[in-house]
């Protein structure tokens, strides 16, 4: 919007004649260096002494799985960088070197462009995305629910962050999604409905999210059986690489109940432990930059 | 004896012919003039009947300097929020050593000053007024007395809110003081405010005289802030910290302040367009650190001071746990002289090392920043050092000097407005640990950024605003440079 007030003509022509130096820019070791190869920001792996090049957190790992999958080789990994670092403060992000770009600054992308920019550098799946068919493109969007829905709602509300003393004292906490998000139908307040206090809470029943789970993992199994990728697509899709993120936390679940559901079902283990190689090949670490 | 008949003493109405005629009294018709006279002619005996009560008073009192007098007890009367056991620990030592000296009338009146100044330390009383009494024990000997002090202590309580408008920033406060706290000249104080640009801030301390001479005094304070710092280096910032300092001296003599201070520094919120390298500083960070602070002030005004000199020097260490490990050194200074009349000069300087220990970089909250309406002018705040897009990063080594010309508004030297002319300069540096220190600090003192200008100062209590007109001279490539008009309020200028 061009401003109300503009500078008069002798004033704009006195102020172009200053600085009457100009030095170079101040060099500095302070600025980030520039990105060489596409590096992917994620939350930190389990064991960051011995890393294994898989993240912690499963929607990292999602998109880890997803880039890999997709055929990329070569991918940093970066775990030095807060959330707060991220677009919208989450992450993963992904940056990548820019063409032509002369500060090499790079184009940082959030989750939810790392899929276009797969498409462009190895090719669109065209409009089956990799699935067999119609049919199975469809049953895929179910699948999604499912995992998204009752699977990671069990890993949320039996697998939480360890709580620490720090964690409990720390002023800023980061924001999570809440658990009501993840479940359908929502579950009641706390407050019942009568009640004259304003609802607050949510009153989560265990039994019926530990349910719901166990039905979907023994669906998942059940439907995988011994295909090599999941609804008997020939190349991996998206929901192979959501099914893998979901199956590789729950496998390092420390909650019994949710693990033991996994390792019980041999396919779904070994399908997880032939892709987590696939997907631990196609990233390298790089240390605080 | 008719002569001896009394007589009633004749009516003397006010404002009455009495005067001889050497204290020209004026004529009765103009009785504005006549009251005025009568007063000043009043004011002018009680004074006088004042004056001389003064002189035989202390005639009296010097005559019996050295009569024999001891002081038996002192009495504070009306501290009734004040602790006996502190009172005790300020007068006990004035009765401790008048063993030692003769009891004189002159040692009872010395030992009384002293008390009257220390209790006046404390600030906590409003009047206090001293009377000798014959004492009330019952073992007294001739000669001793009670030292008495009718006190009247100063309001506990205040509460108080306020709105300011300034520096593109407007912001609401509310603060509470209690005075006193536990009777021991502690104070408490809690202070909430929030603004546009600081969004929240709120600090609460403790402070208490540590000696019994109250010339050192410690303090404990929780405080923390939300600051919007999207302007230059696009985040918000979080702090929450606690501080523990013990202060000593006075400022004209030189306040030493040696403390820690421990602090949660949040950055977060970025905008879309920050740089990497903004994103890479996000996130939380803890300093520890300890710290040691010299003041000096003599100038003969804090805003805009004409004569005197100002030092500060300040060093910190950091790196006792948390993620910060860095020694700091900065000093600032100004100098303020007469240079003809109605013309100030003052000459401002600051400099600051920010050397990392260990392999990690110095936390972005805890570089220097330089530029801006109160440091080097003609540049934006916080403009100048290295850069990484939209976004200053900071550095480890900076130097700044200032040349002001402070003038009276021709025909109006009493005005709070004064003319302006300034020139500054000013590098900030990051540190190459790859070189030597000399390396960057002569390479730091080349190529400074240059700015001139012109304005108007304002001594509005207790803050200076300063309107200039200034352009940069020398700048970096790279450099927030501000051409024209620039406000700026503050309390320490270059």
């Amino acid at each position: 919007m061009a401003s109300v007030f503009t500078l008069p003509k002798p004033l704009h022509h006195l102020f172009s004649l200053f600085p009457l130096h100009t030095y170079p820019p101040v060099p500095t070791t302070l600025k980030a260096n520039a990105v060489t190869s596409p590096t992917l920001w994620v939350h930190p792996p389990r064991n960051t002494e011995e890393p294994d090049l898989l993240s912690s957190d499963v929607e990292c790992l999602k998109w880890q799985a997803y880039i890999a999958l997709r055929g990329l080789s070569g991918i940093t990994l970066r775990w030095d960088i807060s959330p707060d670092g991220a677009i919208e403060g989450r992450l993963p992000n992904l940056h990548a070197p820019l063409p032509g770009s002369e500060d090499g600054g790079g184009q940082l992308l959030p989750a939810a462009s790392i899929a276009d920019w797969v498409d462009g550098q190895v090719g669109e799946l065209g409009p089956l995305e990799g699935y067999v068919d119609e049919a199975a493109k469809d049953e895929s969007r179910a699948w999604v629910s499912l995992l998204e829905g009752n699977v990671h709602a069990a890993l949320v509300l039996f697998h939480p962050k360890p709580v620490t003393l720090l964690s409990v004292i720390a002023p800023f906490q980061p924001v999570a999604p809440t658990i009501e998000s993840m479940l359908s139908p929502p579950p009641p307040p706390l407050t019942g409905l009568s009640s004259i206090l304003p609802a607050y809470g949510s009153r989560v029943d265990r039994t019926i999210v530990l349910e719901r789970y166990k039905e979907a993992i023994s669906s998942l199994s059940e439907r995988l059986g011994t295909d090599r990728w999941f609804l008997g697509s020939s190349v991996p899709t998206a929901l192979d690489a959501l099914l893998f993120a979901y199956l590789h936390c729950l496998l390092h679940c420390k909650d019994n109940a949710l693990r033991f559901e996994v390792t019980r079902r041999v396919n779904l283990v070994a399908w997880e432990r032939r892709v987590q190689s696939d997907v631990r090949a196609a990233f390298r670490h790089t240390k605080a930059q | 004896m008719g002569d001896s008949e009394l007589r009633t003493p004749p009516l003397k109405p006010p404002l009455h012919s009495t005067a001889a005629p050497r204290d020209q009294e004026p004529d009765d018709k103009d009785l504005e003039k006549l009251r005025k006279w009568h007063e000043e002619r009043m004011a002018r005996k009680l004074r006088g009947e004042y004056e001389t009560a003064v002189f035989h008073l202390s005639e009296l009192v010097n005559d019996n300097l050295g009569s024999t007098a001891r002081i038996a007890s002192i009495r504070v009367e009306g501290a009734t929020h004040t602790r006996k056991s502190f009172l005790g620990s300020l007068i006990n030592p004035y009765l401790g050593s008048a063993a030692d000296k003769p009891h004189t009338l002159e040692s009872v009146l010395h030992t009384t000053r002293a008390v009257g100044h220390i209790l006046q330390e404390t600030d906590i009383f409003q009047s206090l007024g001293a009377k000798l009494e014959a004492s009330r024990d019952a073992f007294a000997q001739p000669g001793d007395v009670d030292v008495v002090f009718k006190a009247k202590e100063k309001g506990r309580y205040y509460l108080s809110t306020s709105t300011e408008v300034g520096n593109n920033e407007g912001g609401a406060s509310a603060t509470c003081r209690v005075r006193n706290a536990f009777g021991g000249a502690e104070s408490f104080e809690a202070n909430l405010a929030f603004a546009t640009k600081t969004r929240v801030s709120y600090n609460a301390s403790l402070s208490a005289p540590l000696t019994r001479t109250l010339g050192t005094r410690g303090e404990i304070s929780l405080f923390g802030l939300e600051r919007d710092n999207s302007f230059y280096a696009s985040h918000t910032e979080g702090v929450r910290g606690l501080k523990a300092v013990v202060r000593t001296g006075t400022l004209r003599s030189g306040l030493a302040e040696v403390g820690y201070e421990a602090v949660l520094r949040h950055l977060s919120k970025l905008t879309p367009s920050a740089s990497i390298s903004m994103r890479e500083a996000a996130g939380q960070s803890i300093k520890s650190s300890v710290f040691l602070n010299w003041t000096r002030d003599t100038r003969d005004d804090r805003i805009i001071g004409t004569r005197g000199s100002y030092l500060k020097l300040i060093q910190e260490f950091a790196g006792l746990g948390g993620d910060a490990s860095f020694s700091k050194t900065e000093a600032h200074g100004q100098l303020s002289r007469p240079l003809f009349p109605h013309v100030t000069v003052s000459l401002a300087a600051k400099g600051g090392l920010l050397w990392p220990v260990g392999d990690r970089p110095v936390p972005f909250p805890d570089r220097f920043q330089l530029g801006g309406p109160i440091s080097v002018r003609s540049f934006r705040a916080n403009g100048l050092g290295p850069r990484d897009g939209p976004d200053s990063l900071g550095g480890n080594i900076y130097w700044a000097a200032g040349l002001s010309f402070i003038s009276d508004l021709p025909r109006k030297p009493h005005w709070p407005v004064k003319l302006h002319g300034f020139l500054n300069a000013g590098r900030l540096d990051a540190i190459d640990k790859s070189k030597p220190v000399q390396d960057s600090i002569i390479a730091n003192l080349k190529q400074p950024s240059i700015s001139a200008g012109v304005g108007l100062v304002y001594k509005l209590d207790p803050v200076r605003v300063e309107v200039n007109f200034g352009v940069p001279l020398v700048a970096s490539a790279g450099d927030g440079t501000r051409k024209g008009i620039q406000v700026g309020i503050g309390l320490d200028f270059l």
